[in-house]
């Protein structure tokens, strides 16, 4: 199995060429397409409609997009091991974090007139493949300047030049995707560390004061210990974390869950 | 660069019927002007695509362009700092905002160029010759006008940028001199080709290739003749452009002169 990450900014254009490159390779391999984002999205029922793969989707809601990608990973795979390609596109938010994996392909869609790749963290610096996108709309020769700035940024990626309208550059994204390495059953990792969330706005703080949050990061942590940490759901919550924020903002009571009820 | 581009060569793929396109091959040579004619919708843009990427049979119209007479080795196709081709599309911004001479000074840096002394002037005052209003050197990039963005970025093209084939989408659009912009960039030895509907344009070229359904109908020579109506479609339009900068000075336009100066014509051909 090969699993391909495609992160990017929102609007950099990565269901766009997406969409050309399952067009691409459907017919020759079994696909399924996971699409990560925030609040909402429908990319995955037109993809699916569109092309007749199955796909997901996968929304983050109350914790941090990239994290949850991490969290999810293992569970698509043990869900899709008939499958020969994933293709996950992340909500891609941050500059600084990317989910891509070691064993995987990381593809980073990367919208030309969004300045200078200069200021981007893993999720151009660790990529395996650039996939420039809008380059139609700037000159030639800031595209050799923007060419070029990528490079000083990530001496090793592979460059493409991608439009997401009339699907140029899609076939080459599919050379490289079929030319990358299937995953095995080797434990996955991630090229880079993800920038922690520890602090009490992630427990909920809303208020903007120190004393305030570290009341709340104090709170969240001692209730973290006391529940398993198992996201079984249970409680009506995805997640432990989103159960410890409404308990601790009193929308819930910690008793909701199985394991805290009889402490 | 390795290896000088002689010249490339189209070999035929399909029609959107699936049709077989009717040629043996379709060979360009360094220095060629080529233009690409059909209706919107024909498939002039797929060509410049394929050419583009060097195609192997592996695009939409199954077409295989070959470079000096050999299939081109992967490299050449995915990397794009050996890239061959050059593009000028019909929109052409430019986002960055700084002077014209450190943008291009910017411009030959990131091709790990040393600069000669003196080639920014040259960029600029070859520029100048091909818009009408002139670039000044510390003017914001940004506040080009759209033929002053085009008639630098051709000169770029023309002077900065390697690569040896220069594809162009519809440059008649831009309100710049276009023969004096096809001139500057043939005297660098490049391979041209221009999708067009300027008659003048497509007449002012080695060939031209017509394409309609998908797929190249027929590739025409063009003849001494047709050179010389094309400098006579273009005396015919700098007429008009010299009405309508009378027209912007604020002057009466009192006759028309509607014969062509049959001496200059002479001279041409």
């Amino acid at each position: 199995m090969k699993f391909i990450i495609f992160a990017g900014t929102p609007g950099s254009g990565k269901t766009s060429i997406i969409k050309y490159i399952i067009q691409e390779l459907k017919n020759d391999f079994k696909l399924y397409f996971a699409k990560f984002d925030c609040l909402r999205t429908s990319d995955d029922e037109i993809i699916s409609k569109k092309y007749n793969i199955p796909t997901v989707k996968k929304l983050a809601g109350e914790l941090c997009p990239d994290h949850y990608t991490a969290l999810e990973i293992p569970k698509l795979i043990k869900e899709n091991q008939d499958k020969d390609i994933i293709i996950l596109e992340t909500a891609g938010l941050c500059l600084r974090c990317s989910p891509y994996i070691k064993e995987g392909l990381g593809i980073n869609v990367l919208d030309i007139t969004s300045g200078s790749p200069e200021r981007y963290g893993p999720i151009l610096t660790d990529a395996d493949v650039v996939a420039v996108s809008k380059g139609d709309l700037i000159s030639q020769a800031e595209r050799e300047i923007f060419r070029a700035e990528i490079l000083k940024a990530n001496s090793k990626t592979k460059i493409v030049e991608t439009n997401g309208l009339t699907g140029e550059g899609a076939i080459d994204i599919t050379e490289h995707i079929k030319s990358s390495s299937d995953i095995g059953n080797k434990k996955l990792t991630l090229k880079h560390s993800m920038p922690s969330a520890l602090c009490g706005y992630c427990y909920g703080n809303k208020i903007i004061d120190e004393k305030e949050e570290q009341k709340r990061a104090t709170m969240g942590k001692e209730l973290k210990n006391l529940i398993p940490g198992l996201n079984c759901g249970k409680c009506g919550y995805r997640t432990c974390n989103e159960f410890i924020r409404d308990v601790l903002d009193k929308k819930i009571k910690a008793s909701k869950c199985p394991y805290l009820k009889n402490k | 660069m390795s290896k000088k581009i002689e010249k490339i060569t189209i070999l035929p793929g399909i029609n959107k019927f699936g049709k077989k396109e009717n040629f043996e091959k379709i060979d360009i040579k360094k220095g060629e002007v080529i233009a690409i004619v059909g209706h919107t919708g024909a498939g002039k843009s797929q060509l410049l695509y394929d050419i583009e990427r060097l195609a192997q049979k592996d695009t939409k119209s199954k077409r295989k362009i070959l470079v000096n007479n050999e299939i081109p080795e992967k490299e050449l196709r995915f990397n794009p700092k050996r890239k061959l081709i050059a593009s000028l599309a019909q929109s052409m911004n430019f986002l960055t905002d700084i002077s014209v001479k450190d943008f291009l000074q910017l411009h030959l840096e990131s091709r790990g160029k040393k600069a000669k002394p003196g080639l920014i002037k040259e960029v600029i005052e070859e520029a100048n010759k091909i818009t009408g209003e002139a670039i000044s050197p510390e003017a914001n990039l940004l506040n080009l006008s759209g033929g002053q963005s085009r008639a630098l970025m051709i000169s770029d093209v023309a002077n900065i940028s390697i690569s040896p084939i220069i594809l162009i989408d519809e440059i008649e659009n831009a309100g710049i001199k276009k023969e004096q912009a096809i001139k500057v960039l043939v005297e660098e030895g490049k391979i041209i080709l221009i999708v067009t509907h300027d008659p003048s344009l497509a007449l002012n070229t080695n060939k031209r290739i017509i394409i309609k359904d998908g797929g190249i109908v027929k590739i025409l020579n063009t003849t001494l003749k047709e050179k010389g109506i094309a400098y006579y479609l273009n005396w015919i339009e700098s007429y008009s452009l010299g009405i309508r900068e009378k027209i912007r000075k604020g002057q009466e336009i009192k006759d028309i002169k509607i014969y062509c100066e049959p001496t200059k014509f002479k001279e041409k051909i």
